[in-house]
Order: structure tokens, then C-alpha cells, then sequence
């Protein structure tokens, strides 16, 4: 059986949702069909599930949201030695329920008229001689054919479309997270603010992480380049973490996964297909934050898919204008982002240890990004060459 | 003629399974565990059958097959 559709989204994280909720928005007339491989939207979460204040505001209003978990104020650094850095005072962000969250805009895309399909895995695709792509459909009752003139992949890590479309889609090994997480219950934390401490001996190129669900829970998380760690995983060294740090938690609800940090991959289109979110590589290489970046780069690839289509050119030029939207608007920081990510790598705890000591000499209410930057430069003139590697 | 295989049994990644979390990764006391650009690949000549990665796998993705 085959189903004709003019945009194909293939997974309905915040990415594929907003893209379908965009597309059908900006061209009502045209058929999009939003595909989730599980049985729910928002079901397995495997993230951390924080959010920037500014960021999630451009697609929907937090303030008592049922799938705002959390509204965060302060972000507090730990270095490697266990000094606690306070850094911020204001709107930073929340803490999401990414169950409800995933769910309110994959309905919220359903409402114009998008057509929502769970349980339904793509299963390979192949380019049509009139340009549109066949698409192999997975679902209980077997397979089915969908033919697409434009088909965004938003399918996370695995990155099949992109594969699919001939992208190049893969990265090098020193640029994947192997990340763990759990949720912890009953330990003694500030509800407000969120936790992050770094260390080659806690998450060896990354970080470990702890992010309020309510008081008391909470996600407790590391994320840590596998090349670099000793014999032990992910899970083991958080294990190892939450035992020092929390001891009389409870850990419930174990996630595991990988997380890109590396830069939006060359090239996210081709002939009828974008690529938006993780599955193009769209995630802060310094924080590993995606969720924001999926939702904003699913709203171009929803807007320039209608366009092109309204347009009956959905050539790999027209396509183009994507790319170049998502580059201007954060592509080309994040080449910044993770020029200072690799920069960052070369220093040691023992310089981490000793900047929390220069920041915490700075007043609290004057510690501002600038004042701290500035301090640090003055007192560790080894961060020179890192702070000229972000700047060049 | 093949050389008579080292170990009885070795490693292998199912791609269509595998996550990429990763967490295999340093398990494995050979190192035969690689990720080859974003797969996961177990080096067949490295691998010496130990089966310490395929219980973590979240996924089920590892299996022992035949060297």
C-alpha cells in the first residue's frame, strides 16, 4: 500500500514536531505526516531535559505549563576539587517533563492538521525519477510505502535519513558522549539551581550534572568521551559520582545514550530532504544542549519545505536556503563553541580548581560573565591561547 | 587455507540496534570496541571473546557469534 504526502517527518521529538507543525502552518493545503517510532511521543526520555529561559519562550510560555517541571534560577559550577562557583541570578532556564513536553507540541502540531503516526519506523528510502522519495514504513501491521516531495529527517543520534540521502551524517569517535543518567529521589539539593561539576577523574571530557525535578529529585547525569575514560562506562563512573556526592539517594530510571558535540554536519539537504536537530548534529558542543536548537532549526525546515513545495521546486538548491538560515542563526556559533570546546580540553583540574578560587574572590552580585572573564585572563594567563582559539 | 580463529567466540554489533551510547566502550580490556566515525565496530582480530560487554548493553545490541 502506498500513501502519498507532501512533507514526511520522520521523528517526533521537539525537532520533527515543531518542522510539522511549521510546515502545515506556513502552507495549510499541504499534506504532512509527522512518523514516532514508539508507542508514545515523549516516551522513552533520554535527555536531560533543561532548557534556556529565552529559548523555549519562542515556542511556548512556560509559566505554570504542565510540562515545566522545574524553573531554574542559579547554575552553580563545581570545580574538581568540590568548590562550589555561583554564577547566575536570574531567568535560566527550566527543567522540562520531556514526556508532556513531547506530547504538547506533536499535539499542538496534530491541531492545524498534521497527521501524527506512532508506532511507525521508516525503514529505508529511495529517490523517485520524478524527484519525490519512497519511503519504507514499519508499523505492527507490516509494511507500507509513503511517497514524500520532501522528507525532514529529525530521527535524534541514529541519523538514518541524513544516511539515507547520502549525507554525511557520522562523526569522529573524540566528538560522541557516552552519557548515563538516573533519577534520584531523596537527596538534599537547591531545588533553584542547576549543578554541574567537572574532572578528568568525575566525567573525563565532559561533564557530570545534576538538574531538579521537584525538591529532593532530581536527573543526575554524566556525560564523558569515551576515549578518555578508564576502564570503567558511563553508568559506572556516575555510580561512582552519586556515591560521593549523594550517598543516601535513591536512583530510579536509568537512561543511557550518546550525545553528539561536534558541529552542524556540511551539509543538510539534498534533492526533497533536511536534516534538523541531533540528526544533523545541531547541539551545543560545549553544553550538549539540543532541545532548543532542534525546536528553531525544525521551524526553518518546516518553513522552507512548505515554501518549496508551494514553489513545485524542492531541488537541492531551493532546499539550500535551510541550511544557510540554520548557519546565520546558530551554525556558525557553534563552530565558535566547539573551537573553545577543544581549546578547553587541554587544561587540567588543577587550572579548573584555581579559577573557581579567582571567581569566587569576585563578589557574587558582580559576577558577571565579562567580570569573570576578565579576571580569568588577568590570573591564568594560560586561558590566552583558549580564549584566542574562540575569537579566531 | 584460514588460520584457525584465536577464540571459539567473538563479538558483534547489531547497527540497527546499537544506540551509540557507548558504554561498551571501555569495558572492553582489548579495546577491540572502536567507534568508527559514529558506529560501533568490534575489531574481529582483537576481540578475544571475554563477554564483558555484551551484559551492560542497555540495548541488547552485542552478541557472541561463532569466530
Amino acid at each position: 500500500m502506498t500513501h502519498d504526502t507532501d512533507v514526511l517527518v520522520i521523528g517526533a521529538g521537539p525537532g520533527g514536531a515543531v518542522a510539522a507543525w511549521e510546515a502545515k502552518r506556513a502552507a495549510p493545503e499541504l499534506d504532512v505526516v509527522l512518523l514516532e517510532r514508539d508507542a508514545r511521543v515523549g516516551t522513552p526520555v533520554r535527555c536531560a531535559e533543561g532548557v534556556g529561559d529565552a529559548g523555549v519562550r519562542e515556542f511556548a510560555d512556560p509559566d505554570g505549563a504542565a510540562w515545566a517541571a522545574r524553573k531554574i534560577t542559579r547554575v552553580v559550577f563545581i570545580a574538581p576539587d568540590d568548590t562550589e562557583v555561583k554564577v547566575a541570578e536570574r531567568d535560566v532556564g527550566w527543567i522540562l517533563d520531556r514526556t508532556r513536553f513531547d506530547a504538547f507540541l506533536a499535539d499542538r502540531a496534530v491541531a492545524v492538521g498534521a497527521e501524527l503516526r506512532v508506532s511507525t519506523e521508516a525503514a529505508g528510502m529511495t529517490c523517485e525519477p520524478d524527484g519525490r522519495w519512497r519511503v519504507r514504513l514499519r508499523a505492527a501491521g507490516g509494511e507500507t510505502t509513503c511517497r514524500a516531495r520532501v522528507v525532514i529527517g529529525t530521527d535524534g543520534v541514529e541519523a538514518m535519513v541524513g544516511r539515507w540521502a547520502g549525507l554525511e551524517t557520522r562523526v569522529p569517535a573524540r566528538d560522541m558522549e557516552s552519557c548515563a543518567q538516573y533519577v534520584v529521589e531523596g537527596i538534599d539539593f537547591d531545588p533553584d539551581a542547576i549543578y554541574l561539576q567537572f574532572g578528568a577523574g568525575i566525567a573525563p571530557g565532559g561533564y557530570a550534572w545534576l538538574f531538579p525535578k521537584s525538591p529532593g529529585v532530581a536527573n543526575v547525569g554524566l556525560g564523558l568521551v569515551a576515549l578518555k575514560a578508564d576502564a570503567r562506562n558511563a553508568r559506572q563512573y556516575l555510580d561512582a559520582w552519586i556515591a560521593r556526592r549523594y550517598p543516601g539517594g535513591a536512583k530510579t530510571a536509568c537512561t543511557v545514550g550518546g550525545v553528539i558535540v561536534h558541529t552542524t554536519i556540511r551539509q543538510t539537504y539534498t534533492d526533497g530532504v533536511l536534516v534538523a536537530g541531533d540528526a544533523a548534529h545541531m547541539i551545543n558542543p560545549l553544553s550538549g544542549g539540543g532541545i532548543v536548537n532542534a525546536m528553531k532549526a525544525g521551524r526553518l525546515a518546516g518553513c522552507v519545505a512548505a515554501a518549496a513545495i508551494r514553489a513545485g521546486d524542492t531541488s537541492a538548491s531551493r532546499l539550500s536556503a535551510y541550511h544557510a538560515e540554520w548557519m546565520a542563526l546558530l551554525g556558525d556559533d557553534h563552530l565558535k563553541y566547539y573551537r573553545l570546546k577543544r581549546a578547553l580540553e587541554d587544561l587540567d583540574d588543577q587550572f579548573f580548581n584555581s579559577l573557581a578560587r579567582t571567581v569566587n574572590a569576585i563578589p557574587s552580585g558582580k559576577r558577571t560573565l565579562g567580570r569573570i572573564f576578565a579576571h580569568a585572563l588577568v590570573r591564568h594567563p594560560q586561558l590566552i591561547p583558549v580564549a584566542a582559539r574562540f575569537f579566531i | 587455507m584460514t588460520p584457525a580463529p584465536a577464540f571459539p567466540e567473538i563479538a558483534v554489533v547489531d547497527l540497527q540496534v546499537c544506540d551509540r551510547c557507548g558504554l561498551c566502550l571501555p569495558l572492553c580490556p582489548p579495546a577491540a570496541i572502536h567507534l568508527d566515525l559514529t558506529d560501533l565496530v568490534v575489531d574481529q582480530t582483537a576481540c578475544t571473546g571475554c563477554r564483558k560487554c555484551i551484559a551492560p548493553c542497555p540495548v541488547g545490541a552485542l552478541t557472541m557469534v561463532a569466530a
